[in-house]
C-alpha cells in the first residue's frame, strides 16, 4: 500500500503542499481534483519519488519509497506523466514494450501483455505505426498502455499514478481510458488519477481528494466531496448537483 | 516514416560491408601489390606455413602499414559511432554529437598544448612526441568532460540541459585557448596543429594502437548492456526512473564511455568529425531507434564508413594523402542531407 | 710529418669510400623541402627525383613530379609507392611514426637542416653531394655561394658607411588580405638583414599586425610576397586591402619590391644570392 503521512512540500518561499495524509487502497480509484496550481501534480511527484517532501514521508508497504531498489519499485509502481517528450521513431508496440523492462517474464508472455494492454487502452489498431506519426491523443493512449503493461494484469499490491490521462482525448476515449483504469482497479490495483472533469471523477472514482492551495479540502466519496458548497469554495463556481438518472453517481451541472 | 530494413538484414549487410571494407583496406594502397602476394603475405602474418621468398615488401606493407592502419580505422570508427549513440541517448536528441560534452574541444586543447608547448621547449624528443601528443589530447578530453559533468551536477542529480550549456561554454573556452596557442605558434607549428585537427590514420603503429583497442573493447562491450536502459531514457528521465532504471548511474556511464572512447580515438587519430553524428542517425533511419539494434549496427557502420573514408584519403591524391576528417565530412554531410530529405518526402 | 700522414690517410679513405659507394648510390630520390629540392636540382640530381613535397616549387619542372603532400604530413605507403632509395627532408619532415615506417621499409631517410644560416647550407650541400656522388661539385657550389654572399656583405658594409640602412618590412599575404609580417628568426628576417636592411618588425616569427601598427612602422621600403598573385596585381591587392600602407614612405616613394614567396620556405636555397643582390640594389638605389 502506498501511504503518505503529514506531507509538506516547499519550493523556495512557496508552500506547495501542506500536511497531507492519505493511503491508496487496493481495488480503489482515488481522484485528485483542484484548480490550477492547487498542487495536484506536485503531490503525484512526491508520491512517485520525483520530488522530495520537505516534511512527512511516503511509504510503500511500510518501507520508505526512496529505500526501494529501482527495479523492484518499478514492478509495483507505475506513473503516467501529463506529457511525454519521446522524440524518436519507436513503433507503438516498442513503446508499450518498455513497460515490461522491470520484469523478466520472457518474450512470449511480454508480447501477450503488450497486446492486452494495447487493447485495454483502445490502441490495438495502432500496432506497427511509428510513435512520431501519432496524434496527441493517440500518443497519450499508447503511454497509458505502457503503464498498464508495466503493472499487468493489475492485481493487489500494484499502484498506478496517472496525471491527467484524458487531457488530450476525445469524449469517447476519455471514457474508454477511465474504464480501462477502472477495470485495472477492479482486479486489485490501487489507482490515483488527477482529473479536471468533475463528472468523469464522479463516475469512475471511489474516493476523491479535493485540493485547495496545497491543502486537502476534502477526502471522501464523490457523494460527500462533490457538493455545491465545496465546489464553490474550491473552484469558485456555482453548480447544481443531481444524481445521475441511470447510475446514481453525482452529476455536476454549471449554473 | 517506415523502417527500411529489418534488423537481421541490416546486420548481415553491415557485416558484409565491414568485411569488404577490411579487405579493401588491406588490399589497396598507393603501393600496388599483386593479389596473390597480398594473400600469401597475409597467410604468413597469421602464421600459416607459406613460402616467404620475394614477399618481404608485401609483408612489410601489409603487416607494418596496412594492418595497423586498418585496425586503427576499425576501432576509431566503431568508438566514434558508439559514442555518438551514447550522446544522442543522453541528450535525447538525434542531433547530439560526442563533441557536445566538450571531449573534442578538450582533446584539441590538449593537443595544442603538446604541439605548441613542445615547440617552445625547443621540441620534444622525436621518440616521445607522438605519445606525449596522444596523452595530452586524451587527458584534455577527459578533463574538460569531467568539468562539464561536474558543472551539470547539483544536489546529486545531473541536469542534462545544464551540462549541454556547460559543454557549449567550455567548448568555446577551450576553443579560445586553442586560438591563443594558434596565435602564439610559429608558422610550422601552426600547420602541424591544423593537420592534427583534420584527423588522420596515417602512421598507425601497434604501439599506439593497443590502448585504443582496449578502450574500444570496453566501450563496445559495456554500452550494448545498457541498450534497454537507453531506450527507456528516450522516454524521459523520470519515465526511465519509473521503469526501474538507475538514471544517474546510466548518465555517468554514458559520459564516461564517451569521454574515454572519444578521448582515446582523438588521441590516436586526431579530430575526425561526422562519424559520431551521421552514423547513428543513418542507422536509426534505416532500422529504427531501438538501441539493441542501433548500438551494434552503429559499431559496424562506423567502422566500415571510416575505413572507406580512409581508402579515399590515401588513394585520392596518392602518393600524398588527404586528411580523413575532410573525407568523412565530404561523404557524411551530403549523405545525411539526402537521407533527411528522403525521409521528409 | 704526422699531420700530413693523417691527411693522406684521410684522403685515401675518402676516395676508397667514394669508390665503394659508387654503385650503391641512391638512384631514386624523394625530396621534401623546397630549398633541398632546388639544391638537388642545382647539383644535377633532378633526373633522380621521383617525387617531391608541396613546398618544392622550383625549378618549375619539379611540379610535374608526383606530389607526396605536405612535408609534415607524409604518407608511408605513398612515399614507398614511389620505390625510393632515399628520402631527403629537413627536420620539419614528419610525422615521426611515418618516418619510422619508411625507414623500416629499408629506405634511407636523410634529415638535413632548414636553419637560415650558412653553416647549415654547407653541411646540407656536403651531405647531398655525398649522396649524389659529386662532392666536388657540391664543394665548389658552396664556395661560390659563400663568395657571392661575402662579396655582397662587403659591398653593403661600404654602403652603410655613407648611408643609413633603410627600415624595411616584409609582408607575406594571400591576395593581399591579412598579410603576415616577418619577424625575428624567420627566413624573411635573414633575407632583409643580409640585403642590408633594418627589419622594422621585432616580433618573433610571422604575425598579423593591426592596420594601425602597420601604419606606425612607416617603412622606407616595403617587400611583399604573395602566395596567390604576382607582380602589379599582388601589389594592387595589398594596397587595396591595407589602405594604411598608402601613407607610408615606401608607398609615397614607390619603393615596393616583390619577392617570390617560395624563397622563404625550407631553409636557404640556391636562388638566394641573386635575390639578395636585387634586394640590396633596391635598398641602396644610389649605389650604382
Amino acid at each position: 500500500m502506498l501511504r503518505v503521512e503529514n506531507l509538506s512540500l516547499r519550493r523556495g518561499a512557496n508552500q506547495v503542499l501542506s500536511d497531507i495524509s492519505l493511503a491508496l487502497q487496493p481495488g480503489q480509484v482515488l481522484g485528485v481534483l483542484g484548480p490550477n496550481g492547487a498542487g495536484k501534480s506536485s503531490l503525484l511527484g512526491v508520491m512517485c519519488g520525483e520530488l522530495n517532501a520537505s516534511q512527512g514521508r511516503v511509504t510503500l508497504d511500510d518501507r520508505g519509497l526512496s529505500d526501494w531498489p529501482g527495479q523492484q519499485r518499478a514492478q509495483r509502481l507505475a506513473v503516467l506523466p501529463q506529457v511525454s517528450s519521446l522524440g524518436f521513431a519507436f513503433k507503438v508496440e516498442e513503446v508499450v514494450g518498455m513497460g515490461r523492462l522491470p520484469h523478466k517474464t520472457g518474450l512470449e508472455r511480454d508480447q501477450q501483455i503488450i497486446d492486452a494492454a494495447l487493447q485495454a487502452a483502445d490502441a490495438g489498431h495502432l500496432v506497427g505505426r511509428s510513435y512520431l506519426a501519432l496524434s496527441g491523443g493517440e500518443r497519450q493512449r499508447v503511454h497509458l498502455a505502457r503503464v498498464l503493461a508495466q503493472l499487468w494484469p493489475g492485481e493487489d499490491g500494484r499502484i498506478l499514478l496517472l496525471d491527467e490521462p484524458t487531457s488530450m482525448l476525445d469524449p469517447l476515449h476519455q471514457h474508454t481510458t477511465l474504464q480501462a483504469v477502472r477495470e485495472f482497479a477492479d482486479r486489485g490495483a490501487a489507482v490515483m488519477v488527477i482529473l479536471h472533469d468533475l463528472n468523469l471523477a464522479a463516475r469512475y472514482c471511489d474516493r476523491i481528494l479535493l485540493l485547495e492551495q496545497g491543502r486537502a479540502h476534502a477526502l471522501d466519496t464523490p457523494q460527500q466531496v462533490l457538493r455545491p458548497d465545496s465546489l464553490k469554495a474550491v473552484f469558485g463556481i456555482d453548480v447544481l448537483v443531481q444524481p445521475h438518472p441511470e447510475r446514481g453517481h453525482p452529476l455536476i451541472i454549471a449554473r | 516514416m517506415n523502417r527500411l530494413v529489418k534488423p537481421r538484414t541490416l546486420f548481415v549487410t553491415l557485416t558484409l560491408l565491414c568485411l569488404l571494407a577490411i579487405w579493401l583496406s588491406l588490399a589497396l594502397g598507393p603501393v600496388s601489390l599483386p593479389l596473390i602476394d597480398t594473400l600469401r603475405a597475409g597467410a604468413r602474418l597469421i602464421g600459416l606455413p607459406v613460402a616467404g621468398e620475394g614477399l618481404e615488401q608485401a609483408e612489410l606493407i601489409l603487416g607494418q602499414i596496412r594492418l595497423p592502419r586498418t585496425l586503427l580505422g576499425l576501432t576509431v570508427g566503431a568508438v566514434l559511432a558508439l559514442s555518438g549513440v551514447a550522446m544522442q541517448g543522453l541528450f535525447r536528441n538525434p542531433l547530439a554529437d560526442p563533441g557536445l560534452v566538450g571531449v573534442s574541444a578538450g582533446a584539441a586543447l590538449g593537443a595544442a598544448v603538446a604541439i605548441v608547448g613542445g615547440s617552445w621547449m625547443g621540441g620534444i624528443p622525436e621518440v616521445f612526441a607522438p605519445y606525449l601528443l596522444s596523452l595530452c589530447a586524451f587527458l584534455g578530453g577527459l578533463g574538460v568532460t569531467a568539468l562539464v559533468y561536474r558543472l551539470g551536477r547539483r544536489d546529486g542529480q545531473t541536469n542534462v540541459a545544464t551540462m549541454l550549456l556547460a559543454g557549449i561554454a567550455l567548448t568555446a573556452l577551450a576553443g579560445a585557448a586553442v586560438g591563443l596557442f594558434t596565435y602564439l605558434a610559429d608558422d610550422a607549428t601552426l600547420r602541424t596543429l591544423t593537420f592534427w585537427n583534420l584527423g588522420s590514420l596515417n602512421g598507425a603503429s601497434y604501439l599506439r594502437l593497443w590502448p585504443l583497442v582496449l578502450v574500444a573493447v570496453v566501450v563496445s562491450l559495456w554500452l550494448p548492456r545498457r541498450a534497454q536502459a537507453l531506450n527507456a531514457l528516450l522516454l524521459g528521465e523520470s519515465e526511465a526512473r519509473h521503469l526501474g532504471i538507475e538514471v544517474e548511474k546510466l548518465k555517468r556511464e554514458l559520459v564516461f564511455c564517451t569521454a574515454l572512447g572519444v578521448g582515446a580515438a582523438v588521441a590516436a587519430a586526431g579530430l575526425i568529425g561526422f562519424i559520431g553524428l551521421v552514423v547513428p542517425h543513418l542507422v536509426r533511419l534505416l532500422a529504427g531507434p531501438d538501441h539493441r539494434v542501433l548500438l551494434p549496427a552503429s559499431l559496424l557502420a562506423g567502422a566500415s564508413l571510416l575505413l572507406f573514408a580512409d581508402l579515399i584519403a590515401r588513394l585520392a591524391l596518392a602518393p600524398a594523402e588527404l586528411p580523413i576528417g575532410i573525407v568523412t565530412a565530404f561523404i557524411g554531410a551530403p549523405f545525411f542531407l539526402y537521407l533527411l530529405l528522403r525521409g521528409r518526402a | 710529418m704526422r699531420p700530413r700522414a693523417r691527411l693522406i690517410a684521410l684522403c685515401a679513405g675518402l676516395v676508397f669510400n667514394t669508390l665503394a659507394q659508387a654503385d650503391t648510390l641512391p638512384q631514386r630520390w624523394v625530396s621534401a623541402g623546397g630549398a633541398l629540392s632546388e639544391w638537388v636540382a642545382a647539383l644535377g640530381g633532378e633526373q633522380k627525383l621521383v617525387g617531391v613535397d608541396t613546398t618544392s616549387q622550383h625549378p618549375q619542372s619539379l611540379k610535374a613530379l608526383p606530389s607526396i603532400g605536405y612535408q609534415r604530413q607524409l604518407s608511408a605507403e605513398g612515399v614507398l609507392s614511389l620505390r625510393p632509395d632515399v628520402l631527403v627532408g629537413t627536420e620539419e619532415m614528419g610525422p615521426p611514426p611515418v618516418l619510422a615506417q619508411i625507414r623500416g621499409a629499408g629506405v634511407k631517410v636523410e634529415l638535413l637542416s632548414s636553419k637560415a644560416d650558412l653553416g647549415a647550407v654547407e653541411t646540407n650541400l656536403q651531405q647531398l653531394g655525398r649522396l649524389l656522388g659529386n662532392e666536388q661539385q657540391a664543394q665548389q657550389l658552396f664556395a661560390e655561394y659563400r663568395q657571392q654572399l661575402d662579396a655582397l656583405q662587403g659591398k653593403i658594409k661600404q654602403l652603410q658607411n655613407s648611408q643609413a640602412a633603410p627600415g624595411v618590412i616584409l609582408l607575406v599575404g594571400h591576395a593581399g588580405s591579412k598579410p603576415m609580417i616577418a619577424g625575428k628568426g624567420t627566413a624573411g628576417d635573414w633575407l632583409l638583414k643580409q640585403a642590408g636592411a633594418r627589419n622594422l618588425a621585432d616580433n618573433e616569427g610571422y604575425k598579423n599586425f593591426s592596420v594601425e601598427a602597420l601604419a606606425a612602422l612607416d617603412p622606407d621600403v616595403l617587400v611583399f610576397a604573395d602566395r596567390s598573385l604576382s607582380g602589379d596585381q599582388a601589389l594592387q591587392a595589398l594596397l587595396k586591402e591595407n589602405p594604411a600602407l598608402n601613407a607610408s614612405r615606401a608607398a609615397r616613394n614607390k619603393r615596393m619590391i616583390e619577392l617570390d614567396p617560395t624563397l622563404l620556405v625550407g631553409g636557404l636555397g640556391p636562388r638566394l644570392p641573386s635575390t639578395l643582390q636585387s634586394l640590396s640594389q633596391a635598398f641602396y638605389p644610389t649605389a650604382q
